[in-house]
């Protein structure tokens, strides 16, 4: 049965099928546009490194960074490498691992029959051997060592680790040079088997395509393989305290100035859908409101040079885990905190306005519609909303059912001064 | 046959409009162009900043950014770019396409007006600009400056291409020096900002489902300020005499080495060779089948990224690496090899064809997005080349292994630049 998705106002439709056994397939048809985009995604990132294998009992604990270990050796089969067959339809295929999900995919212009089938099909295909997944560990130490040179990134990490005690997003996604020397084909095979069953993953197709002839062509596909159901995922993740773990962290590198992010750990858990939806909106309006580029606050901190124009707020809405970070690059860290600490104080005490709330609507409104310009924005997000339950075309809907109350509650409950850590980097002497 | 209209302002400004239905937003750039000169580049940088916090109508930057946010979320970006010897001045506004506003009409008049306040209506006092303004920003241009080495694979490359062109306007830094920026005051960068209104060749261009005539007409209404003669722009330098290998070793205090080598090509997208250079470069480095990412990564796993890029306009090719710093000679080595192995012709008829597909994928992209449709007419009109999407694939498909060959004999290795770990290799 094939259901659609429209929104009226983006004029864009969004074909959808439950395809046996058990894989959810998007096609979102786009008019005259040259590119064709598409995205095979597993529900499987770095944050699943405990789990039982089905078959087993007991449970089984990876090491960190091998969902995106896994991601890279995807890309190899037994006839070689997969870049060079995309290459030959002159596409471009690529994969990404995060938190959650871990996304296989390619743009085309020609041949997207073949590509889709080429896609459909290395990743249903694991081909591991010693020799390979050895190679492959010298090549993400560098990709984990290029990342210890990145101030964003490591101010970034450096938070969670102190934010979080024991959830595993508090790890690196890519893991550290030790944890994946410890990989070897048999845990890839195990976590292959326990995640990459069609029915914990989605394809999202965008571009000018037909509709019913993508839903075929991957129907049939699929039903080649004898897939067998798949029983119930076992996922295991630890107990989170409500508490943060520190309340400060902070590392040297050269950078020529010192970076300050603060984190606001979530405590209103537990919930996916479109509640968690709401969440994420109303957390996302407040922080617009408080910190967005024509608030008071921000244009007083630019204006005493304690912030430049990257200075960024940002919010994250998964089931479990849930935090607010914001931040940039700074002369004075410490002043930058006492000014932003005072900022947040000032802003609970009066509270956000109707106007306000009304204007920092119509600007997120704005933006959501201009984001459906890129293929890539939409087939992404589709996908990591779809892993939460939530229809990401419901967006401008869930956006007008927010409310003033919804805002200001989330102003007062989730900036609270006993959930902040602090993560600065400063620049290295000598 | 091109796929825009092009015509012309009253007081100069080339505008270019980009009819298409296929996108929910209106793209609009100004592009001032500058001659790539140390004693330009400091004050056409910082211009479009000072410029951004304040206007007539909106006099402060919290002014600026509340009227964008009422026009439904437009964005007005500033930023500066490098095109062979030319420093582009850029403002951009992207905003929302009112047919999917209901009740809303005339936004793209309305987003059109605030740029043009923000570029030709500064607040001053006198003479010259808000001197607060100025001395802000000045300090936020110099972290700018100063900032380049927070991106480690950004500083190595451009660090590479400073020592390389040492001699020439592209070795200049797009965002000036400190020294040059401590000089700049109020009436300095107001008497600076005036020529560069009058005298810089100026582009608009607007792209989007509009109707030409009556954008024309508002281009013309909201963009009619004076200007006079256009500075004459000269013409890119390109090297081509080989001389010795220049070896340059920096070091900081980094987990990861990163190795950078410039070449020297001898062709520029004015020639008709540069089609042989793209595919050239294709094989050696610009995607994963490339013997770059095949050799230095898959094979010897040196390395995470490893890619080639040109340099279109300056007849340059740069390969940057990241790797252990004990394995420089090793990395070294095996780039060596694929440059000899492609000077030799070394490579199969499937790399040629799968670069000739890879290629053809990306002009055909471009069409989706408006941005890279406008900077492909910037590219062609600053070398006379007005090709279509179908005529650079003719050209493209036309390419022989004999032109590669060709083509790769003139590359020539310039500067390899090594950025290494404090007292390591």
């Amino acid at each position: 049965m094939v259901r659609i998705l429209e929104n009226q106002l983006l004029n864009e439709k969004v074909y959808v099928q439950q395809i046996a056994p058990g894989l959810e397939v998007f096609v979102l048809p786009k008019k005259g546009y040259v590119k064709k985009y598409v995205t095979y995604a597993a529900n499987f990132g770095s944050i699943d490194s405990r789990f039982i294998v089905d078959g087993e009992d007991k449970e089984l604990s990876v090491p960190d960074g091998v969902a995106h270990f896994l991601e890279h050796k995807l890309f190899e089969d037994e006839d070689g490498n997969v870049f060079d067959r995309f290459a030959r339809l002159g596409a471009s295929s690529n994969a990404f691992t995060n938190f959650n999900n871990t996304a296989y995919l390619f743009s085309c212009t020609d041949y997207f029959t073949e590509c889709l089938d080429l896609l459909l099909d290395f990743v249903q295909t694991p081909y591991f051997t010693t020799e390979s997944v050895e190679k492959e560990k010298g090549i993400i130490e560098q990709e984990i060592r290029m990342y210890e040179d990145n101030p964003q990134w490591r101010i970034f990490f450096n938070l969670l680790a102190a934010m979080y005690q024991e959830h595993p997003v508090r790890v690196d996604i890519a893991g550290t040079v030790e944890s994946i020397r410890q990989i070897d084909k048999d845990v890839l095979y195990k976590c292959y088997r326990t995640f990459y069953h069609p029915s914990n993953m989605a394809l999202f197709v965008v571009g000018d395509v037909d509709p019913g002839r993508v839903l075929a062509q991957v129907e049939a596909n699929l039903s080649k393989r004898n897939y067998k159901e798949l029983g119930e995922i076992k996922r295991i993740y630890p107990g989170e305290p409500a508490e943060i773990g520190k309340d400060f962290v902070r590392q040297e590198l050269v950078v020529s100035q010192p970076l300050l992010n603060l984190g606001f750990k979530e405590r209103d858990l537990g919930y996916q859908g479109e509640r968690l939806f709401k969440k994420e909106l109303a957390t996302n309006l407040m922080l617009d409101v408080v910190f967005g580029s024509s608030s008071k606050l921000y244009n007083e901190l630019y204006e005493e040079g304690l912030i430049d124009d990257e200075f960024d707020a940002g919010y994250v809405a998964e089931q479990d885990y849930g935090h607010t970070i914001l931040g940039g690059e700074t002369v004075d860290p410490d002043r930058l905190l006492e000014r932003l600490t005072a900022g947040i104080k000032e802003a609970q005490a009066k509270g956000i306005s109707e106007k306000q709330f009304e204007h920092y609507r119509r600007k997120a409104m704005g933006e959501f519609l201009k984001s459906f310009n890129s293929l890539e924005f939409i087939a992404n997000n589709f996908l990591a909303y779809h892993f939460r339950q939530i229809n990401f075309f419901t967006y401008l809907d869930v956006l007008q059912s927010v409310t003033l109350a919804d805002v200001n509650s989330r102003l007062h409950q989730h900036l609270v001064q006993d959930s902040m850590v602090r993560s600065l980097i400063l620049p290295k002497k000598g | 046959m091109p796929t825009f209209m092009r015509s012309r302002l009253a007081n100069g400004i080339n505008l270019f409009i980009h009819p298409t239905v296929k996108f929910k937003t209106i793209l609009v750039q100004l592009i001032f162009h500058r001659a790539l000169k140390e004693d330009d580049v400091t004050e056409s940088s910082l211009l479009p900043s000072v410029l951004q916090r304040g206007s007539g109508n909106y006099p402060n930057r919290m002014a600026i950014a509340n009227r964008l946010e009422e026009l439904y979320g437009t964005e007005l970006m500033s930023g500066v770019t490098k095109k062979g010897e030319r420093l582009m001045v850029t403002f951009t506004l992207d905003l929302v396409h009112d047919q999917y506003l209901p009740g809303e009409s005339s936004l793209l008049k309305k987003a059109l007006e605030v740029l043009s306040d923000v570029v030709t209506n500064p607040v001053l006092a006198g003479e010259s600009f808000k001197e607060d303004y100025v001395s802000q920003e000045k300090e936020q241009h110099e972290k700018l400056i100063k900032g380049l080495i927070n991106d480690k694979i950004a500083y190595s490359v451009e660090r590479c291409l400073q020592h390389m062109c040492e001699h020439e306007p592209f070795g200049v830094f797009k965002f000036g020096s400190v020294e040059r920026l401590k000089a700049i005051d109020g009436p300095a960068l107001y008497h600076y900002y005036r020529d560069f209104l009058r005298e810089s060749r100026a582009d608009l261009h607007i792209s989007g489902d509009v109707d030409a005539a009556a954008v024309s007409a508002l281009a013309q209404q909201v963009f009619g300020f004076e200007r006079g003669e256009e500075a004459a722009l000269a013409a890119t330098t390109v090297q081509k005499k080989m001389g010795d290998v220049r070896y340059v070793k920096e070091e900081l205090d980094v987990s990861q080495g990163k190795l950078v080598l410039g070449y020297r090509t001898r062709v520029t997208y004015a020639d008709d060779d540069y089609f042989p250079l793209l595919v050239y470069n294709g094989i050696l480095g610009s995607f994963p089948h490339s013997k770059l990412f095949q050799n230095v990564r898959e094979k010897a796993s040196l390395a995470y990224y490893t890619y080639s890029r040109l340099e279109k306009h300056k007849g340059l090719m740069l390969i940057s690496s990241g790797i252990e710093v004990n394995n420089y000679e090793k990395a070294l080595e095996i780039i060596n090899q694929q440059l000899s192995d492609m000077t030799q012709g070394d490579f199969t008829k499937e790399d040629l064809e799968n670069t000739r597909s890879g290629l053809r994928n990306q002009f055909l992209v471009e069409e989706d997005s408006q941005g890279s449709v406008i900077n492909r007419v910037l590219d062609g009109m600053m070398v006379g080349r007005e090709e279509n999407t179908a005529e650079l694939l003719n050209r493209l498909a036309a390419v022989t292994r004999e032109d590669v060959a060709r083509v790769a004999a003139n590359v020539y290795l310039d500067t390899v630049y090594f950025l290494t770990k404090r007292g390591g290799a």
